[in-house]
């Protein structure tokens, strides 16, 4: 232990910090609750930043596997991550999403602002909706890509995987708005799977089954109040439910106690991996980097080149990176994000991929999918190896102490790996 | 097609004099021409204002020296009553202890420097060699468009040919600019001269109208820009009926060519339809159309106030916001019951653009204290007696004093309605220790603080550049790099102002220049 970790005595008679956010001020950007420092008590000085999550979390892991997500530790695997997946795709799961990224975006022109700031149109958005959204900056290169919901007229929530504030903050020059980081003030439990509506249900919430795909209301659970919305990147019929930090526990409990007869089970990030990759979406900072994160200028990628089906709308008006984009309409991007999948039965390690024995992209997210029952990839390739087949992965499989490496012929997939209709239905199927 | 009342050919948004240039410009060239002003008269900055009845004087800009002759040619002033009181108007420093020091223009005005500073004058006359030299280089851009930053060919040329320009110049010329860019003004003196009263001059010539100490980084190029704007104009004069007198000629071009101006109307926002300007909307919900806006006013406040950041990109909104420096300057106009007798003056030099500046250190230290939201215990001035050579600006046998004080704090500590009086009794005080009595002559006064300058002739932050002439805020990269070329992001809106190349004083060449970006809109002249 060294002597700077452990709490200044003067500490007590310090000055209190004055208030950084003045409300009346639209757009002061920065919610102090980010920068309180909490004293580390010693022994334990090594602090875990938690998510509100973190002791329903902890009292289910029977792993003691934790990642790192966005700073916060959240557990890897609860239990197993072959019966987390049984559970997703058969029953439903409970995962601690809190990590993500949420911005408050509120004032007069939070419309106007939100439309300069997304590549997509954003004034269809109705109250109580969320849409995706991607974001450029002035080359018309990829920031980074969210969910948008519109709590109120005038009151937005953009949830991201990576921090943004700079941005966010810089582009509200000019507007009444103001933009804050409330991540830390939010709950976010995210309940996916084919009976996820019928839990919700059985917990007393009726709504959830007339909710459409991208709708949001408020409801009741065990009588806290939840935001609940119908999303998520399993590529299955699944909510997310946004609630105060305070109230996230009992929530949790409220859920996992309702669900755990009907099959509901914990899971853990390395879930939430698998089953983001099986629907196909690619993850800011894993399969695609910010255009100001991307050292090398091939990194930064256009829209297109992320999502293939992007295209500028006809009605939409001036926005970041827009005019480049316009003037490259006609341009291809020259790498494209695409799905790939790997023969062989077994899971397998692989990062490069080759056309005729040349390296023509790399994959970036790589897993082995149950639902397919191939080695499923998220990779970036160069245009030109698109069309042709003969793309193999060098994979390297672990035989005993050695490591076998072998050629493997992968296939470019047209479809994601898991997609039910399931996803679309309304009223969402509510029975078990 | 017939004309309905609120539709124009063009619209300017300002009638200071670079606004009233481009109108009188662009009316000129047939076009139909409104010009809104928001405060009840013309002029901005360069208008001429009644102290008390009977004495009128230059608001704020007093002397002119950058107003280029094809301007006052192409628009044929003289005609419209633009007649000068005073040409070639000697610059004289006032010295406390000694002889008033003349800065020479001739060779008989040389040998009387050199009499009184016989160790400077040599160092003094290759200084003016060296600046004109330099200033010679980079005028010829001060006059045009400046290139396209974007287009790689017009970035070229224009490259190619200030380089051929330096390299013909010789080696020494190149070395010498090169060394002049990043250079204080204080450093280069100290090296050159001995006199702290020619260093002081110098230094406050260079450093007037921003905020910068003499010290600071740039402030040599400075100079160099200065002189190439005198260049460009036709030397220091003095307008007949104070410097609004060419805001009354350029608004009755724009009026004789069927323009009208329209006072106490201000805009309340630039209309744009898709991605050109449609018009512009008044603070009555009056709406006037035109194809063409050109906004005189300071760039921010025309593109982020006006027209709205959402049809920016974000990082074009950001260059506008660069946190403003706050003007330096502030503005003193007497009105006196006698001539002001300054003992030691030459008669010939009452006329005179008169200097009373204090040694580089205490300039420098009255930088810092400006900065600091303080004034200095040793104000630099500026000071003009117009109704010398201008006698309709007083009555008879008496006079009006007009005063440019440099180093004066926007924001000053304890606030101005505090530090107000305090402030003209220093500024007073100075001058009587060079004019004594001239207490006893005042009868009236006038003092615009920087906050008052922008109040009242609507210089955001009092600040005449409308944004610093910084070494990166030059030509093509001026107010920034998006909107050089006076051109913004929606067609047919076009910055006019002094916050465009090449800047501020009263030379109407952004003005000028503008209108002439705004008649070929497809950069046709490169």
């Amino acid at each position: 232990m060294t002597p700077d970790s452990l709490p200044k005595q003067d500490d007590e008679q310090a000055v209190p910090r004055p208030e950084i956010t003045d409300p009346a001020d639209e757009r002061a950007p920065v919610d102090p609750a980010l920068f309180e420092q909490v004293a580390a008590e010693p022994p334990f000085t090594r602090a875990v930043t938690a998510t509100p999550l973190h002791l329903e979390t902890a009292g289910e892991s029977h792993t003691n596997r934790w990642v790192t997500w966005n700073g916060y530790t959240v557990p890897e695997v609860l239990s197993d991550l072959t019966d987390e997946y049984r559970a997703l795709r058969g029953s439903a799961v409970l995962m601690d999403v809190s990590p993500l990224v949420k911005y408050r975006i509120a004032g007069r022109d939070a419309l106007a602002y939100l439309e300069r700031l997304a590549a997509q149109p954003v004034a269809p958005l109705a109250a109580g909706h969320a849409q995706h959204v991607i974001f450029c900056e002035g080359g018309g290169f990829v920031l980074g890509d969210g969910m948008l919901f519109r709590l109120a007229d005038d009151e937005y929530r953009l949830v991201t995987e990576e921090t943004h504030l700079a941005w966010l903050a810089d582009s509200a020059e000019g507007f009444r708005v103001r933009v804050e980081d409330v991540s830390a003030t939010l709950g976010v439990l995210s309940l996916q799977g084919p009976l996820s509506c019928f839990m919700l249900t059985e917990i007393g919430v009726d709504e959830a089954a007339a909710l459409e795909p991208g709708a949001a209301r408020w409801v009741s659970i065990g009588g806290m109040p939840v935001y609940l919305s119908r999303t998520g990147a399993t590529g299955d019929l699944g909510y997310e439910l946004w609630c105060d930090a305070e109230d996230a526990p009992h929530v949790w409990r409220a859920v996992m106690s309702t669900g755990q007869p009907f099959g509901l089970r914990p899971a853990g990030f390395a879930l939430r991996e698998l089953a983001r990759l099986e629907a196909g979406h690619p993850r800011a900072g894993h399969d695609y980097l910010s255009a100001f994160a991307a050292i090398e200028p091939r990194d930064m990628l256009p829209p297109a080149a992320i999502w293939p089906d992007f295209s500028i709308a006809a009605s939409k008006g001036l926005f970041n990176g827009g005019a480049a984009l316009r003037a490259a309409a006609h341009i291809a991007p020259s790498r494209r994000v695409v799905r790939l999948a790997v023969e062989g039965l077994e899971p397998v390690r692989f990062a490069a991929v080759s056309l005729g024995g040349k390296v023509a992209g790399i994959a970036t997210s790589t897993g082995f999918s149950p639902a397919l029952g191939a080695n499923i990839a998220l990779a970036i390739l160069d245009t030109g190896a698109l069309a042709p087949a003969g793309l193999a992965v060098l994979a390297e499989r672990r035989d005993g102490l050695s490591i076998v490496e072998t050629r493997l012929p992968a296939r470019i997939l047209a479809e994601p790996a898991f997609s039910h209709p399931r996803r679309m239905m309304v009223p969402a199927p509510s029975r078990a | 097609m017939r004309r309905s009342g609120n539709t124009y050919d063009v619209i300017v948004i300002g009638a200071g004099h670079n606004g009233l240039v481009a109108a009188a410009r662009l009316a000129r060239s047939g076009r139909r021409v409104l010009v809104l002003e928001a405060s009840d008269s013309i002029g901005g900055a360069a208008a001429t204002s009644e102290i008390v009845p009977g004495y009128v004087g230059p608001a704020v800009a007093h002397l002119i020296e950058g107003f280029p002759k094809r301007i006052e040619r192409g628009l044929k002033l003289g005609r419209h009553g633009l007649r000068y009181a005073a040409r070639d108007v000697p610059t004289v420093i006032l010295n406390p202890e000694g002889e008033h020091l003349q800065l020479p223009r001739n060779r008989k005005e040389f040998a009387r420097f050199s009499k009184i500073l016989p160790r400077d004058a040599d160092a003094y006359r290759d200084r003016v060699a060296l600046l004109r030299s330099q200033a010679a280089l980079i005028e010829p851009m001060l006059g045009e468009l400046p290139p396209d930053m974007q287009d790689v060919a017009a970035m070229r040329r224009f490259l190619r040919r200030i380089v051929w320009r330096t390299a013909f110049s010789g080696r020494a010329m190149l070395e010498g600019l090169m060394q002049t860019l990043p250079e204080s003004i204080g450093d280069r003196l100290d090296g050159e001269f001995e006199s702290p009263l020619l260093k002081g001059a110098l230094a406050f010539d260079a450093t007037l109208g921003s905020a910068e100490g003499p010290y600071a980084p740039g402030t040599s190029f400075r100079a160099v820009w200065r002189e190439a704007l005198r260049m460009q104009g036709q030397g220091l004069r003095q307008f007949e009926g104070g410097t609004g007198a060419l805001c009354d000629a350029l608004a009755s071009v724009v009026n004789s060519q069927g323009g009208d101006i329209r006072l106490n109307t201000p805009v309340e926002r630039i209309l744009v339809e898709g991605e050109s300007v449609a018009g512009v909307e008044l603070a009555d919900g009056m709406a006037m159309h035109a194809p063409l806006v050109l906004s005189a006013i300071n760039p921010r406040a025309t593109l982020i106030g006006l027209m709205g950041a959402e049809k920016l990109e974000t990082q074009q909104a950001m260059e506008l916001c660069h946190a403003p420096r706050p003007g330096s300057t502030a503005k003193l106009n007497l009105a006196l019951e006698r001539a002001p007798v300054f003992p030691r003056l030459a008669a010939e030099h009452y006329g005179a653009r008169l200097l009373v500046v204090p040694a580089l250190q205490a300039l420098d230290d009255a930088a810092n204290a400006c900065r600091e939201g303080r004034f200095s215990c040793e104000p630099a001035l500026e000071i003009h007696v117009p109704s010398i050579a201008d006698r309709t600006l007083a009555p008879e046998g008496q006079h009006i004093l007009s005063v440019i004080v440099h180093y004066v704090p926007y924001e000053a500590e304890g606030g101005w309605t505090m530090k107000r009086e305090a402030f003209v009794q220093k500024i007073v005080r100075t001058i009587a220790a060079f004019a004594p009595g001239i207490e006893d002559a005042m009868i009236a006064g006038e003092i615009l603080t920087p906050p008052d300058i922008e109040r009242k002739y609507g210089l955001a932050a009092g600040d005449w550049h409308q944004g610093d002439l910084r070494l990166d805020r030059l030509l093509g990269f001026r107010p920034s790099p998006s909107f050089g070329r006076y051109r913004t992001p929606v067609a047919g809106l076009y910055l006019c102002g002094a916050g465009s190349h090449p800047g501020g004083g009263v030379t109407g060449l952004p003005g000028w220049l503008a209108a002439e970006a705004a008649m070929h809109p497809e950069g046709s002249r490169k």
